[in-house]
C-alpha cells in the first residue's frame, strides 16, 4: 500500500513537471512585417517552403529552432510532422532547386536576435522568452 | 565490371561528404548555400542479377552523390545548380553530370517561371527520385521509378510555369506546366540494353510537354494529384553485331503519352502513398533502306502502394507493392516476361539528422518484357532468367 501511494505521488509529480516543461509557442516577426496576425494555413505554408510572402504583401523568411521542446511543439501544433519528416520536406525543395534551407538557431534568444535584425524574418519561441524588438503575430 | 579503383574513389567521395557540412558563403551581399549528399548500397539476390550488378554474389556497385549551390538574387529571383554522379553496376560511370541548373522568378504566390535544366514534375517523387535520404526505401518502387531509366523523365531543358492557388476551405492547388527538350543519358539502361543486342545508339533526342496538379485537400495530411506528359523521342541506331551488322535505322515515339494519378496521406506516425502510371507508347522503326515504318507497342502500366510507420523518432518501417505490366503482344499472357511484381519490406534507422541506414527485402515475381530495358539484363544473366528474384538491399546515405 505504501509502495502504491509512493508510485501515485511520483506519477503526479512527473505529470506536473511535464505540464510545466511543455512550452507554449508564440510566433514572432520582424517589426517591419506588415501583418499582425497569420492563419494556421499561411503559417504552415511559410514554414514548409510553400510560400515566401503573406497575404497583404511582403516577403517573409522562416527561421527555425534546431531542436528542443518549443521546436517539437511548433511542429506538432502547426506543421503536423515530426522533425525528421519536416526537414525531409525542406531537403526535397533544396535538392530540386526550389528553395534554400532556412536558418536554424540554437535557442529562443538567438531566434529573437535574428528576427529582430532581419527584414521579413518569422520565427517561433517559447511564450516566456523575452522578445523585445520583435512583434508577436496572433494565430487565427 | 566494378573496378576496385572506382570503388575506392567513390568511397572516398562518401567519406569526404561525411566531413563536409552545409555551407553558406557570401557572393557580394548575397548568401550562397551549398548542400550535398552521398549514398552507398549493397545488394544480394538469389539466382537473377539485378540492375547490371553481380547481386547473386553480393554487390557494392551502388554509389551516387550530388553537390548543389543556390542563391536568392532578389526576394523573387533564385538561381542554382546541381551536379550529380552515380555508378550502379555497369550503368553510368561515376562521371559527374549536370543534374539541374535554372533561374526561378516568382511574380506572385500563384505565378512563377523557371528556365534552364529543370526537374520534371510528374507523380509523387519524379523530381527527387535519386535523393535516397528523403525516403524510407532503399529503392523506390521500380515499376514506377526505374533506377536504370532515371534520365528518361527526370528533367527537361526548357521552361516551367508554376504556382499555388488558394482554394479557401477546399485547400490549396499547386500547378506546374512545362515544355522542354529531353536528354537521355547514354550510360543508362536503354543504351546498355541495346548494346547487349548488338545495337549501337548513335543519338537520342526528343521533347516533352506536360502538366502536374497537386491538391493539398481540406483533409489534414491528404494530398491528391495528377500529371500528364507528351513525350517524343528520336533515336538513330545501327547494328554492330549479328546478321544485320551495318544496318542503320531510326526509332520514333509518336508520341509516348504518360498519365499519372497519385495520393499521399499522413496521419500521426503513419504515411500511406500510392501512384499509378500509364504509358501509351507506340514506336515506329524505320530501316533506312526499306521504305516503310514498322510499329512496335511499348506501352506499360505501373503502380505502387505503400505504408510506413515511425516506431520511434529514429526508426521507421515500411512496406510496398510495386507492379509493372508490359503490353507487348509478343509475350504470353501471365508469363514472367510481361510483368515485374515486387513485395518489399524496409527498416530505416536515422543515426542523426544527416545520416541514415536502411535494410530492405525485395520479393520479385517476373523479370519484364523481352523488348524492354528495366531491371534485368541478358548480359548479366547468361544462363537465362528465373521467374522469381529475392533480394536484400542495404543502403546508407549522408546529406548536408
Amino acid at each position: 500500500m505504501k509502495e502504491l501511494s509512493c508510485s501515485i505521488l511520483l506519477l503526479a509529480a512527473a505529470s506536473i513537471v511535464a505540464v510545466h516543461a511543455q512550452a507554449q509557442v508564440i510566433v514572432i516577426a520582424n517589426p517591419g512585417v506588415k501583418a499582425s496576425e497569420i492563419s494556421k494555413s499561411d503559417l504552415r505554408d511559410v514554414f514548409t517552403g510553400n510560400a515566401t510572402s503573406l497575404p497583404g504583401g511582403g516577403n517573409v523568411v522562416p527561421i527555425l529552432l534546431k531542436a528542443g521542446t518549443v521546436h517539437e511543439e511548433f511542429l506538432q501544433v502547426y506543421i503536423g510532422k515530426n522533425d525528421t519528416a519536416y526537414r525531409a520536406g525542406w531537403r526535397s525543395l533544396v535538392f530540386s532547386g526550389q528553395a534554400s534551407m532556412p536558418k536554424s538557431m540554437d535557442g529562443d534568444a538567438a531566434v529573437v536576435e535574428f528576427v529582430g535584425h532581419n527584414a521579413g524574418a518569422l520565427g517561433y519561441i517559447g511564450k516566456a522568452t523575452p522578445h523585445d524588438g520583435v512583434k508577436v503575430l496572433s494565430i487565427k | 565490371m566494378f573496378h576496385k579503383r572506382n570503388a575506392m574513389a567513390l568511397l572516398a567521395v562518401f567519406a569526404i561528404s561525411m566531413v563536409l557540412h552545409a555551407q553558406d558563403f557570401k557572393l557580394g551581399s548575397r548568401t550562397v548555400q551549398m548542400h550535398g549528399f552521398a549514398s552507398q548500397g549493397f545488394a544480394y539476390s538469389n539466382d537473377n542479377n539485378f540492375l547490371t550488378m553481380n547481386t547473386s554474389s553480393g554487390s557494392p556497385a551502388f554509389t551516387e552523390g550530388a553537390l548543389n549551390l543556390s542563391m536568392a538574387v532578389t526576394d523573387k529571383f533564385r538561381v542554382g545548380g546541381q551536379g550529380y554522379a552515380r555508378k550502379i553496376g555497369s550503368l553510368d560511370d561515376g562521371r559527374p553530370a549536370l543534374d539541374w541548373a535554372y533561374g526561378d522568378y516568382k511574380f506572385a504566390p500563384w505565378f512563377g517561371v523557371r528556365g534552364g535544366k529543370v526537374k520534371t514534375a510528374i507523380g509523387l517523387y519524379n523530381d527527387t527520385q535519386d535523393m535516397a535520404f528523403l525516403y524510407t526505401w532503399a529503392l523506390l518502387p521500380q515499376g514506377v521509378y526505374p533506377t536504370d531509366l532515371r534520365s528518361t523523365l527526370i528533367a527537361h531543358t526548357g521552361g516551367d510555369v508554376y504556382g499555388r492557388i488558394n482554394l479557401k476551405k477546399a485547400g490549396k492547388l499547386d500547378y506546374t506546366g512545362y515544355y522542354g527538350l529531353r536528354s537521355v543519358d547514354d550510360r543508362e539502361g536503354y543504351t546498355y540494353f541495346s548494346a547487349q543486342n548488338g545495337i549501337n545508339v548513335d543519338s537520342m533526342h526528343g521533347r516533352t510537354e506536360g502538366w502536374d496538379l497537386r491538391w493539398a485537400t481540406a483533409i489534414k495530411g491528404l494530398t491528391l494529384g495528377t500529371s500528364w506528359a507528351n513525350l517524343t523521342m528520336h533515336r538513330n541506331l545501327n547494328y554492330v553485331g549479328g546478321p544485320y551488322t551495318g544496318f542503320y535505322y531510326t526509332v520514333d515515339s509518336r508520341p509516348d503519352r504518360a498519365w499519372v494519378g497519385y495520393g499521399n496521406y499522413s496521419v500521426q506516425k503513419w504515411e500511406f502513398s500510392a501512384e499509378y502510371r500509364s504509358y501509351n507508347d507506340l514506336e515506329y522503326i524505320h530501316f533506312l533502306a526499306i521504305p516503310f515504318n514498322m510499329p512496335l507497342n511499348q506501352s506499360t502500366e505501373a503502380w505502387f502502394s505503400s505504408a510506413t510507420y515511425r516506431i520511434t523518432p529514429k526508426i521507421q518501417v515500411g512496406v510496398y507493392h510495386s507492379n509493372v505490366h508490359y503490353d507487348n503482344p509478343a509475350n504470353k499472357t501471365d508469363s514472367a516476361a510481361n510483368h515485374i511484381y515486387d513485395e518489399v519490406g524496409t527498416v530505416r534507422y536515422d543515426l542523426n539528422s544527416h545520416w541514415d541506414v536502411k535494410a530492405e527485402g525485395h520479393f520479385m515475381d517476373g523479370y519484364g518484357d523481352i523488348d524492354s530495358e528495366q531491371g534485368f539484363y541478358a548480359q548479366w544473366n547468361p544462363k537465362g532468367l528465373k521467374p522469381k528474384t529475392d533480394m536484400l538491399v542495404l543502403r546508407t546515405s549522408y546529406n548536408f
